[in-house]
């Protein structure tokens, strides 16, 4: 299925989402599908893609603090048994206040690990996750405190030591 | 109850082990030597890169990129430089892109024949570790002749790559090409695919079903190892790979079955090598002549990317599987304002660990090792806290003193001042 082809099955079947196909610049080019959902309809589509190619592979979860909303970009592999795959990223998006996403570990179960680190670094919760424990931090970091938040629930700059430049000290 | 009690122990496997190369947990749930329940708990070596590189600009994060993993290093700077390269739209010169590829394919080479020698030794072979690790020398040292270095060879920059291979490169390449032809892979298959005792301790152990496989989403050796045909340098058609005839090595053009087991993921390293060597070979002889790098100065691609905005994705096929960047560009930083990456590792562990689920446990240790595991990848996301509770954490400058104070009780008599060099000017 080309990338075209594909955008427009997404768009027969979800006629708010926003699609937009890219190309870079490489010897042989390559198009990537980028599709932006509201997280009500989130689901859903990720149902879609699975129907689609039963064996689509998830890569990734990017998880961004973009100000007053937190957003969350999927990427999936699909038609890889065909030769040429194609490479689809899904985003959606929660408000700050409210951040909650729906899991979608029933769909693709290997998406477990990447939500659980979502969840301790951006502190976006996901319902429905069937283990919500901590996977990276430290079982005594303190509750609250996201680190890759921008805003006041990031890491304070008192609790950072020795980072940044590794050969700069603020104190003796 | 018929009247059997049943025991369940748990046993905690690291961070620190002696079966385990590199700091990671497993919690094992074992009903006699059966395997119950596998759990994974990581961390143990979070850097906090993603942090870090917020406060970098996007030639400092290539070079922060490089230093996430110490095998794997020409993987993470070249898949960064390509999501940067998408984003920006920057054509990368067609000589560079052949360097890439035969640094990329050299490197490959001597990460599989470490993780060769890592299984051997995992299975109490360890003449063959030494032996596999020997040959895996002079790879290396083509390696350092051409970055200037063993590991972290820094051969990328955004654009093109930084050294070129000359006539002296290529004919060093192919003695060793030579080398490993004729004395080294005969025997690497002797013992891999033919020695029965190896086959009879590495077939049936540690198996992936291919369904698991895809379900767990996992990735380069162990996925192939499982039959399943992807490979990202031939899905994505990536660089100039399509006209070198790359292709998925599946243990099936070897051994003729595929059962998922550790066997089948050495004979696919086993394989990749000869593939390697071959692409090698034709990037060689096709490589053009021409530029290696789209902008001549440094501080231009800055000025360039500061304009930049959009996000791209870079892909490639690492030696564990593929490798994924994500950059994301705002105009006016000179940094990227997001950058995101996921390395094979993460979802092969997880992978591993519910096949686990059933096994013996004396199959752990050679089921991890099977898969390459390489935790420094994996653990990349944290932040150094040192205010909970009232420990006291030694940072890097007091480790730094004590060793000297350690040094100079040793030997009083030392004159040599020792001085930490870097970034800056420094104090001590």
């Amino acid at each position: 299925m080309t990338p075209e082809e594909f955008a427009e099955r997404i768009k027969a079947k979800f006629e708010d989402v926003d699609v937009k196909i890219t190309e870079n610049k490489l010897p042989h080019p390559r198009k990537r599908v980028w599709i932006e959902v509201d997280r009500e309809r989130f689901k859903e589509l990720v149902r879609f893609l699975k129907e689609v190619d039963p064996a689509a592979q998830f890569s990734i979860i990017i998880a961004e603090d973009r100000g007053d909303r937190l957003t969350a970009k999927y990427h999936w592999e699909m038609f890889w048994e065909q030769g040429e795959s194609l490479s689809v990223i899904v985003g959606t998006s929660c408000p700050k206040d409210d951040p909650v996403l729906p899991t979608i570990t029933d769909i693709f179960p290997s998406s477990l690990p990447y939500e659980r680190e979502v969840q301790e670094f951006l502190g976006i919760k996901y319902e429905g996750i069937p283990d919500p424990r901590r996977l990276f931090l430290p079982d005594d970091f303190p509750e609250g405190v996201y680190p890759l938040r921008l805003d006041e629930t990031g890491i304070k700059p008192e609790m950072v030591k020795n980072a940044g430049h590794p050969y700069r000290r603020e104190s003796r | 109850m018929n009247g059997k009690i049943e025991y369940w122990v748990k046993i905690p496997i690291g961070p620190i082990h002696p079966a385990l190369e590199e700091p990671e947990k497993f919690i094992i749930t074992l009903d006699g030597e059966r395997i119950i329940n596998v759990d994974v708990k990581l961390g143990y070596n979070l850097r906090g890169l993603e942090w870090i590189a917020m406060r970098r600009n996007w030639i400092q994060v290539l070079y922060l990129a490089e230093r996430i993993c110490g095998i794997c290093s020409f993987s993470h700077n070249h898949t960064y430089a390509r999501a940067v390269e998408e984003m920006a739209g920057i054509e990368v010169p067609e000589r560079a892109e052949y360097i890439r590829v035969i640094i990329g394919e050299l490197e490959r080479i001597h990460s599989h024949l470490l993780n060769l020698g890592v299984v051997a030794h995992t299975i109490g072979y360890d003449t063959v570790l030494h032996l596999s690790w020997l040959a895996r020398e002079r790879v290396m040292d083509i390696l350092e002749d051409i970055g200037g270095n063993r590991v972290n060879y820094a051969g990328n920059m955004i654009g093109g790559v930084r050294r070129d291979i000359k006539d002296r490169h290529k004919k060093a390449i192919l003695d060793m090409i030579q080398y490993y032809r004729q004395e080294v892979m005969p025997k690497v298959e002797e013992i891999f695919l033919y020695d029965p005792t190896v086959e009879a301790r590495l077939r049936d152990s540690g198996v992936i079903p291919k369904r698991i496989a895809i379900e767990y989403s996992a990735q380069g050796p162990t996925a192939r190892g499982s039959g399943i045909k992807k490979d990202v340098r031939y899905n994505e058609k990536l660089g100039v790979y399509p006209d070198l005839g790359v292709k998925p090595v599946t243990p099936k053009e070897f051994t003729g079955v595929i059962k998922g087991d550790v066997f089948d993921r050495m004979v696919v390293r086993v394989g990749e090598i000869w593939n390697s060597m071959e692409i090698i070979e034709r990037a060689l002889d096709q490589m053009p002549e021409g530029k290696i790098k789209a902008f001549p100065k440094d501080n231009l691609i800055l000025v360039k990317l500061k304009k930049a905005e959009g996000e791209g994705i870079g892909r490639y096929e690492a030696p564990r599987g593929e490798l994924i960047h994500y950059v994301r560009a705002e105009k006016g930083k000179d940094g990227p304002a997001k950058w995101k990456m996921r390395e094979p590792t993460f979802p092969n562990l997880f992978a591993v660990a519910r096949a686990l689920v059933g096994e013996q446990l004396a199959d752990v240790p050679v089921a991890i090792a099977s898969i390459d595991p390489c935790l420094s990848c994996t653990d990349r996301v944290a932040v150094i806290d040192a205010n909970t509770g009232k420990r006291k954490i030694l940072t890097e400058v007091d480790l730094l003193k004590e060793s000297i104070k350690k040094t100079k009780e040793i030997n009083p008599n030392i004159k040599a001042r020792p001085e930490r060099i870097g970034i800056g000017r420094c104090m001590l």
